[in-house]
């Protein structure tokens, strides 16, 4: 066998080798849905203390669950279905899901305050960043869980207000900042990794 | 000395070697993402994807999505098969180039 032959067979191995690495590497851009999350959360609760207590949140979830699946609809079609992607969409949905009903039946029953709010959207936002962090070995997002934790907790023993104070800066700091860093990273992945690459030749 | 394994002709194509491992890493993926990741013209790509789909080594699904066509694809089992096959085939040859 040729050193050319040899040499032939290499870049074959290696052609191989990147482009798993880069099907692997694509996961689709979420940052925005924290961002958007936690400015619904927000508006929720600001609308939420200034009258319309029983309509707020459903209403805001709904509206930002809406705006969530148009805009992911807009951007899926450009990126490939993965396990991975599909994972995190069954983390997130089942969280949302669950919160969102039983959030709506306490509302509705007259039973939610502060604290039972605070306490079951922060252990399932808490479930939800641990569950996708082990998955994406991701540190940062399993630090979010920690906070989302803590707040469920402690909110527990607070008062209201303080309780209310936790919770925005959970908001704050999981979903807003989360959510930029997440954006940035993103767009600084996209531009180092370029777009278009060899193999064009059969 | 053992006989060397011969390549997979339908895989060896840089392009369809390149299409085949990007489809072994994701369960399904558009026309235009291998275009951009693999740098091709359509024409090439279309044709090297038809190679593959006649091999039985890709699926193709054509669906309208917000009332624009979208091309699938993905990789069927024989497909995996075939480039496992391909990836071992090609270790050897390089584990006898080595060994000479």
């Amino acid at each position: 066998m040729t050193d050319q032959v040899a040499e032939e067979l290499k870049d074959r191995l290696s052609l191989i080798e990147s482009m798993i690495a880069e099907g692997r590497r694509t996961t689709e851009s979420w940052g925005w849905t924290f961002v958007l999350w936690g400015v619904a959360y927000y508006i929720a609760i600001a609308s939420s203390a200034f009258g319309h207590s029983t309509m707020a949140w459903p209403v805001t979830m709904i509206a930002a669950a809406v705006l969530s699946g148009v805009i992911a609809s807009r951007t899926a079609s450009r990126h490939p279905e993965t396990t991975t992607g599909r994972a995190m969409m069954a983390i997130w949905l089942g969280m949302g899901i669950s919160v969102f009903i039983v959030m709506l039946s306490l509302g509705f029953s007259g039973r939610a305050d502060l604290h039972i709010a605070v306490a079951i959207i922060g252990a399932m936002l808490g479930s939800a960043n641990a569950t996708s962090s082990f998955i994406l070995k991701w540190k940062l997002q399993f630090a979010c869980a920690l906070v989302w934790w803590t707040t469920a907790a402690i909110s527990c023993f607070l008062s209201e207000t303080q309780a209310g104070i936790v919770f925005l800066a959970a908001i704050f700091f999981c979903q807003i900042v989360f959510g930029i860093y997440c954006m940035i990273a993103e767009s600084r992945k996209l531009k180092a990794r370029g777009e278009g690459q060899g193999a064009s030749h059969a | 000395m053992p006989d060397l394994p011969e390549l997979n002709p339908v895989i060896h194509g840089k392009l369809r070697l390149a299409l085949l491992s990007l489809l072994s890493s994701v369960e399904e993926a558009e026309f235009t993402w291998l275009r951009s990741k693999t740098g091709s013209t359509d024409g090439n790509l279309g044709a090297q994807l038809l190679k593959l789909e006649e091999a039985g080594y890709v699926g193709v699904e054509k669906k309208f999505v917000q009332r624009k066509p979208q091309t699938l694809y993905r990789m069927t089992e024989s497909g995996r098969e075939a480039l496992t096959e391909y990836v071992q085939a090609l270790k050897q040859l390089l584990g006898s180039a080595i060994n000479a």
